[in-house]
């Protein structure tokens, strides 16, 4: 008898569970579509030397079943993800390297192929403090801009803000020398 | 505690009709707000330039089925419909389809009339406004098709790209519902 109950009651549960998930996917916001989204993943400020070039290194996210253009999408009309960033006056921004990206195409048009990042990517910003920058803790800020794809559809251009720190110290003084021996040394 | 089957089902039905009630709710209200897609069906009029610098209505169309294109240069998958698009303007116009492509993005006049150019495209090609992509329920993403009939009225959608056939069979509906339109 108790038996039968817990097999009612099993029943009961998986049903409860299937009317819940349906209705849940009947709730999505747009039709059949969820938005985009790409996060910068948070990390510990990078430490670097006042005078001396240093790459920081910036991991992205881009959620899963979607995709972004690269920074060289292989077609012109297609919008490149590109980094642009406000710097304090003291620190200069070299080179930003971007990483080459996967190609992939839709599945409409298979001989079509663009160039994309998804999943996690990394870029590289080249940033060196002046000499004379007092050393400490400093915020750089910058945008994003990318243009985000599913399979078959694509989002507007957005902006994802950026901001990372910097800890800037100064440069480790030279090893000690001995000093050469005095003639005097030994009187 | 012992747990009433019946109960637990009763339960989740309930929560179930609130989930689809509220959602029901919501999209009723956004599309109040906005002035989105009309309740019975008719497609949106609208007024909008052509790259040509021509002014263009919805309405200037009654009478024929409409097909209208929400794309944007930046679109791969658009820039992968609009040959086909090209070649059903061709196939399907003398029997009065009438295909639009209404430009979503920031792109100049000029480097929009280009890529159009470009393509071939032989139908007019519309600078769109944020107005005109909320009457059409907001074009969060694109390519958006709206197939409209020689009534005006709305008879499919195709959000994202579909395949050749299937817009194909989107296009047959509109001139077939014309057809009983006119009867």
């Amino acid at each position: 008898m108790s038996e039968t109950k817990s097999n009612a009651n099993r029943i009961a549960s998986a049903a409860a569970l299937f009317l819940l998930s349906t209705a849940a996917l009947l709730a999505q916001d747009t039709p059949g579509r969820k938005a985009p989204s790409v996060t910068l993943s948070s990390a510990p400020p990078t430490t670097v030397i006042r005078g001396k070039a240093t790459n920081v290194e910036l991991q992205f996210h881009v959620g899963s079943g979607f995709h972004i253009n690269s920074n060289k999408p292989a077609a012109e009309y297609l919008i490149p993800t590109t980094l642009k960033l406000d710097v304090p006056t003291d620190i200069v921004v070299g080179k930003i390297t971007y990483p080459a990206g996967e190609e992939m195409s839709f599945a409409f048009a298979p001989d079509e192929k663009i160039n994309v990042y998804s999943g996690e990517f990394d870029l590289s910003v080249q940033v060196r403090p002046l000499a004379t920058m007092l050393p400490g803790k400093y915020e750089i800020r910058g945008r994003l801009r990318y243009q985000a794809c599913d399979k078959a559809a694509c989002f507007p251009p957005k902006q994802l803000p950026v901001e990372f720190e910097v800890k800037v110290i100064k440069a480790p003084l030279p090893p000690k020398k001995n000093p050469a021996q005095s003639p005097h040394a030994h009187t | 505690m012992k747990r009433d089957p019946f109960v637990i089902v009763a339960v989740a039905i309930v929560v179930a009709v609130m989930l689809v009630f509220a959602l029901k709710l919501a999209r009723r209200s956004a599309h109040v707000s906005g002035t989105a897609l009309t309740q019975n069906g008719d497609a949106p009029d609208f007024t909008l330039q052509s790259v040509e610098g021509k002014t263009i209505r919805l309405s200037d169309f009654r009478g024929k089925p409409v097909v209208l294109n929400f794309w944007a240069t930046w679109c791969g998958p658009c820039k992968i419909e609009m040959p086909w698009f090209v070649d059903f303007q061709k196939q399907y116009g003398p029997s009065g389809v009438q295909f639009l492509g209404v430009a979503m993005d920031d792109a100049s006049t000029k480097d929009i009339a280009e890529f159009a150019n470009s393509m071939k495209v032989n139908y007019p090609i519309l600078i769109g406004k944020e107005s005109v992509g909320d009457a059409y329920g907001g074009v969060q993403f694109l390519p958006e098709t709206f197939y409209i009939d020689r009534n005006g009225k709305i008879i499919d959608k195709a959000f994202g790209l579909k395949g050749r056939g299937e817009i194909e069979d989107d296009i047959k509906k509109i001139v077939a519902s014309a057809a009983v339109a006119n009867r």
